[in-house]
């Protein structure tokens, strides 16, 4: 029988530390919410797990000095509910609460919900049918081009995959422009994160910019006037737990009626959280209005490439978008 | 008395429930117990070439790999798995190297502890020489009958269309969905004073263990099914699995307990579905909307070897007084494995379809859809000619239109709108499930000291069956109910039929009641006097008998005494919905409110009103909880579900509950439940009719329509998605 070692770590240090001793098939587990589905599905096979649940001090959240930070540890229904968090950033707050079950919030930590992997079916199902894909078996093929796409993206896809971003709370974090810290056996690092997340390109098995053995412990969030006007808009097959078909998080920054400056990223149409760069340009200096609204949802899906089933996504996207501004905008009064 | 009959009774097993002391099939605790894992079928049809087990045998703990090899003595009985008890169909997989479907299992490997199964089911390597297949209705390769499964008529239904001054011609489209309760399909089998018992939650404890013993060659007498308890079935558990027989022979080659519990994904593509199906609806009426013909076409997808009936037909000509009628059920076959029935099987979809077909009309007529069925009621079938044994369909839309508000309605869609701009629709539709009954051998036994029990036929998965013995014997004995001991779902205690249909309650309450009625009469007998209002066990306890038991046979009317010879050997003997001086159908009225956001084109069900008639009520609390389970299942039926295959693999792919879109509690508004509660004595002595499948009987087109109310789109597919309404 397969066997697996198990340690619980009390430091950071100590985690990777052990992480390095225990070589191949070291893995961290926090709430287990990701990892053990993985393990399930036979994605994952780790032989050593390295729980880092309750390190010292890594479930923080702090609000109280001019970033916000989040200790990689706490766990998603916590910052969830937390005041300061609920009042200033309802898009943080709001994109957590949306996410998975209470259930599984009250496990998941908001470190582990950054490396969540996508819900491509043909990826989740490998072990019954080794179906082509190029994340599970580089160099396999896609099985979901020319397949059932519904869910896949319409952004930032490539030849070898089309595969959706799945998380809320990244996406939230990418309209924020967070700072994700890391912790690795050489020492501290922080990366902004527009570059935690790859494009597929040729190589959809890339997913995160974190080395093996590193661990998160933190996540930095500017403090911003914005956060006050932010919502987090999510639009899904059933009204609750389950992905994204599309969301938006938006954040507004006013200069009285217009827009100084705006905050805007998308989920669940794209293969990674992804900003919105040209709404955000559409909406500054203008002042919130539907169809300046819909013109940049429209703008932010300029580039999109629908595959056979998920065109309607444009759309979608487009109005939920839209929709997410004038929520947004509405919070001013 | 009324107010006994429809008391509000907790359940007499929600407590063993909800403090986890039920013991299901698979929690049965047994010594030594093995456990097994199937290696499902990576290709949707061809041969296996050779298994390469040298991996898969080195696993620590596997103590046997089961092939095609070891079980081809096993025969494909009308009992295996797919045939429906036609001699020549079904498929009892590993039994020859041949593949039929996607997952289906190609060897079953035995282990000390079920990682271990696991662990040796992925080592093992199966080499296929494949062939071409298709696994949907609409691909190359699938095989049309030339015959159609079934044809009703009555008239010159053609001509009559022809000539009617409103027309609709629509064609719907119903997708595969999956049962998903949430007990897993299992198999346990075990050798235990010397009779080999199989424990699975199964609706048809006799009708398995008589089929296994069959497809063994096995003495039926030395097996035992056993089902104490089942995890919700819809139709998913009415036959033998296609792991049943496996794990059994198992237990017989290793001469050890073993048990497999299938997972999740794997039953996508071992248990049974409900088929894809295609329905083309052609309805014609006067000016006065009064119904002059009803064509009705479907083709339904099915295994292609397997004997599951295209019946959508059977139950839409009884709605309403048509003057003419003509329809054909048709199957094609594809390489999946066998669908089955679930719940309500061919009426929700031929109610999805006719039903909507049906406010279509309403507006080509240009009147209110409720009066337009109103206007249509009829009191006999059109069919046979013969008079329905009671029909209070009409009472049920009048009765829901007042409960729900149903003058609120504006024809013209999107006409009204909610505060944040919601468009609200309304919707109506209506549906049928036949009257059925079965036989029951009972026995009943009052002790001295007050406790009663009772064996009888009937299988527990969570509608309330044990209730609904209890309150018969409460009624007529005024038993205790924490006294009461009810003893089903076991060959050991009594001939099981199988429990299905809707015919659970009418066959069962009959049952308990004859029972409790000869043993009032047998106590009299003994005191020599007629009762009194003491309670019978004291009465019993004067004559200085510890004990009086009675053994009562229920036949079902229009059945013979051969009916109980049937029930002992597992033969489904049921009854209806024709009898010799009538028809017997429940019926029910559902009315349904959605909320549609303009942007996105959500929808949301804020409210849903039924009113059944479904005969007696025996228990309000859990006939309200099936009413609600029905309109649950409908609402997800409309908007949710869809098992969905990529044409290239075959399978489904959205095999888990992640993806497999149920409704959540955030899906479900109100839903308001009532009943006409007026017993049918022509059918039975309990005045029962049926309620667990007509409760989602049209509840999914009462949906539909409402979006069209809202939208003013016709969407003629199921599930109505976002994009479809965008
Ligand atoms: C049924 C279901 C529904 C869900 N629905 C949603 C949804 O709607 N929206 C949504 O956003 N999410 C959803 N999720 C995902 C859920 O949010 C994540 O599983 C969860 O956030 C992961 O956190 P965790 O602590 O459990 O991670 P774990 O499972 O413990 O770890 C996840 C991965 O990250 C690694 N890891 C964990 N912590 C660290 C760290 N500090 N440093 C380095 N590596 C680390 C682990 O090694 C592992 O590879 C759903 C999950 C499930 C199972
Ligand atoms: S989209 Fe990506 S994850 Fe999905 S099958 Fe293709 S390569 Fe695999």
């Amino acid at each position: 029988m397969r066997s697996l070692s198990y340690i619980r770590a009390k430091t950071v240090s100590e985690a990777t530390e052990a992480f390095v001793a225990a070589g191949e098939g070291a893995r961290y587990i926090a709430g287990g919410t990701t990892l053990y589905d993985l393990m399930k599905l036979g994605v994952e096979r780790p032989a050593h797990l390295i729980d880092i649940a309750s390190l010292a001090g890594s479930d923080r959240i702090e609000t109280s000095g001019d970033v916000l930070f989040f200790g990689a540890g706490a766990r998603m229904a916590d910052v969830a509910e937390d005041g300061v968090v609920r009042r200033d950033y309802p898009v943080l707050a709001e994109s957590l609460s949306k996410a998975a079950s209470q259930q599984l919030r009250n496990m998941a930590s908001v470190g582990g919900n950054l490396l969540q992997r996508t819900r491509c079916p043909y990826f989740r199902n490998g072990a019954i049918g080794a179906y082509p894909c190029n994340k599970r078996e580089p160099g396999s093929g896609c099985a979901a081009i020319g397949g059932l796409d519904r869910g896949q993206a319409v952004l930032g896809v490539s030849d070898a995959c089309t595969a959706a971003s799945p998380g809320d709370w990244p996406v939230a974090l990418t309209a924020m422009d967070a700072t994700v810290e890391i912790q690795g056996p050489a020492g501290p690092r922080s990366v902004p994160i527009a570059e935690f997340y790859r494009l597929p390109g040729d190589t959809p098995h890339l997913e995160f910019a974190i080395e093996a053995g590193e661990i998160v412990t933190g996540i930095s969030v500017p403090k911003t006037e914005a956060g006050r006007n932010s919502t987090y808009l999510k639009v899904r097959d059933r009204e609750s737990y389950a992905f994204a078909l599309a969301s938006a998080a938006v954040a507004l920054a006013m200069d009285g009626d217009h827009v100084r400056h705006a905050h805007i990223a998308l989920g669940g149409v794209a293969t990674r959280p992804w900003r919105a760069r040209e709404a955000e340009e559409l909406l500054t200096g203008r002042s919130i209005e539907p169809d300046i609204a819909l013109a940049a949802g429209k703008a932010a899906f300029a580039e999109a490439r629908p595959g056979a089933h998920n065109a309607f996504k444009i759309e979608l996207g487009a109005r939920t978008l839209a929709d997410a501004i004038m929520t947004a905008g509405r919070k001013m009064q | 008395m009324t107010q006994e009959r429809t008391a509000d009774r907790p359940r007499v097993d929600a407590y063993e429930k909800v403090l986890g002391r039920a013991l299901y099939a698979a929690d049965q605790p047994i010594a030594g117990l093995l456990h097994a894992m199937t290696v499902p079928a990576t290709i949707a049809k061809g041969r296996i070439e050779a298994i390469d087990m040298t991996a898969a045998q080195n696993v620590r703990g596997v103590v046997r790999i089961f092939t095609h090899e070891d079980f081809s003595q096993i025969k494909t009985t009308p009992a295996a798995r797919g045939a429906y008890g036609q001699p020549g169909k079904g498929h009892q997989p590993m039994t020859s190297p041949v593949v039929r479907h996607r997952g289906e299992p190609v060897a079953l490997v035995v282990a000390e502890t079920l990682e271990a199964a696991i662990e040796g089911a992925e080592a093992v390597k199966v080499r296929y020489a494949s062939e071409p297949f298709s696994a949907r209705m609409e691909d190359d390769l699938a095989s049309p009958e030339a015959e159609p499964d079934r044809q009703l008529s009555s008239g010159d239904a053609e001509a009559a269309f022809a000539t009617a001054d409103h027309r609709v011609d629509v064609e719907y489209l119903h997708p595969q969905q999956h049962h998903n309760p949430i007990e897993l399909i299992s198999t346990t089998a075990a050798f235990e004073d010397g009779e080999l018992r199989i424990y699975e939650g199964t609706q048809a404890a006799s009708a398995f263990a008589g089929g296994l013993a069959g497809m063994m060659g096995m003495d039926p007498t030395r097996l035992r099914g056993v089902s104490p308890y089942t995890g919700g079935g819809f139709g998913q558990k009415n036959g033998i699995q296609e792991q049943s027989v496996l794990v059994a022979s198992a237990a017989v080659l290793l001469r050890r307990p073993v048990k497999l519990v299938m997972s999740r994904s794997q039953l996508f593509h071992t248990a049974s579905y409900r088929p894809r199906s295609r329905h083309r609806v052609r309805l014609g009426a006067d000016e006065q909307g009064r119904l002059l013909a009803g064509l009705y076409e479907t083709v339904q997808q099915n295994g292609r070897y397997d004997g599951f009936a295209c019946d959508h037909g059977a139950n839409p000509p009884r709605m309403y007084g048509y003057g003419a009628w003509r329809g054909s059920d048709r199957i094609v076959r594809v390489d999946t494995q066998t669908p089955g029935h679930q719940r309500a099987p061919h009426e929700h979809p031929s109610s999805y379809a006719t039903e909507c077909a049906m406010d279509e009309l309403a507006e080509a007529v240009g009147m209110d859809p409720v009066e337009l069925r109103l206007a249509n009621d009829a009191q006999s079938d059109p069919i046979t000619g013969k008079p329905f044994s009671s029909r209070h369909l009409a009472d049920c839309l009048r009765r829901g239109a007042e409960l729900f508000g149903w003058s609120r309605r504006m024809r013209e869609p999107g006409a009204l709108v909610a505060d944040n701009g919601d468009l609200i629709g309304l919707g109506v539709a209506c549906g049928s499930y036949k009257a059925s009954m079965t036989a029951a051998v009972t026995t009943l036994r009052l002790f001295a000291s007050g406790r009663c029990d009772i064996a009888t036929s009937g299988h527990e998965m969570g509608q309330g069956i044990r209730s609904v013995i209890a309150a018969e014997l409460i009624e007529i004995l005024g038993v205790d109910p924490t006294k009461l001991d009810v003893r089903i779902g076991d060959t050991g205690h009594a001939p099981q039929h199988i429990t299905a249909g809707s015919w659970g309650t009418g066959s069962a309450a009959p049952a308990a009641r004859g029972a409790a009625l000869k043993l009032r009469d047998e106590l009299s007998l003994l005191t020599g006097a007629p009762l009194s209002e003491e309670p019978v066990h004291v009465q019993l306890a004067r004559t200085r008998r510890p004990s009086l038991e009675v053994t009562v046979n229920t036949i079902p009317l229009g059945k013979d005494a051969q009916v109980i010879e049937q029930l002992r050997r597992g033969i489904p003997s049921t009854t209806g919905p024709e009898y010799p001086d009538f028809m017997a159908f429940s019926w029910i009225a559902h009315f349904a409110e959605v909320h549609v956001e303009t942007s996105t084109g959500r929808v949301r069900v804020k409210r849903v009103v039924s009113v059944a008639d479904c005969g007696r009520v025996m228990n309000r609390r859990t006939a309200e909880s099936q009413v609600r389970g029905g309109v649950v299942w409908g609402i997800g039926a409309a908007l949710r579900e869809a098992g969905e295959t990529d044409p290239r693999f075959g399978g489904v792919l959205n095999n888990d509950l992640a993806e497999y879109v149920v409704p959540v509690n955030a899906d479900i508004g109100a839903i308001d439940v009532d009943f006409i509660d007026q017993p049918d004595f022509k059918l039975n002595m309990s005045g029962v009719k049926g309620l667990g499948e007509v409760a989602m009987v049209g509840a999914a087109a009462a949906v539909v329509n409402a979006v069209y109310n809202a939208t003013g789109r016709r969407v003629r597919h199921l599930p109505i998605r976002i994009e479809d309404l965008l």
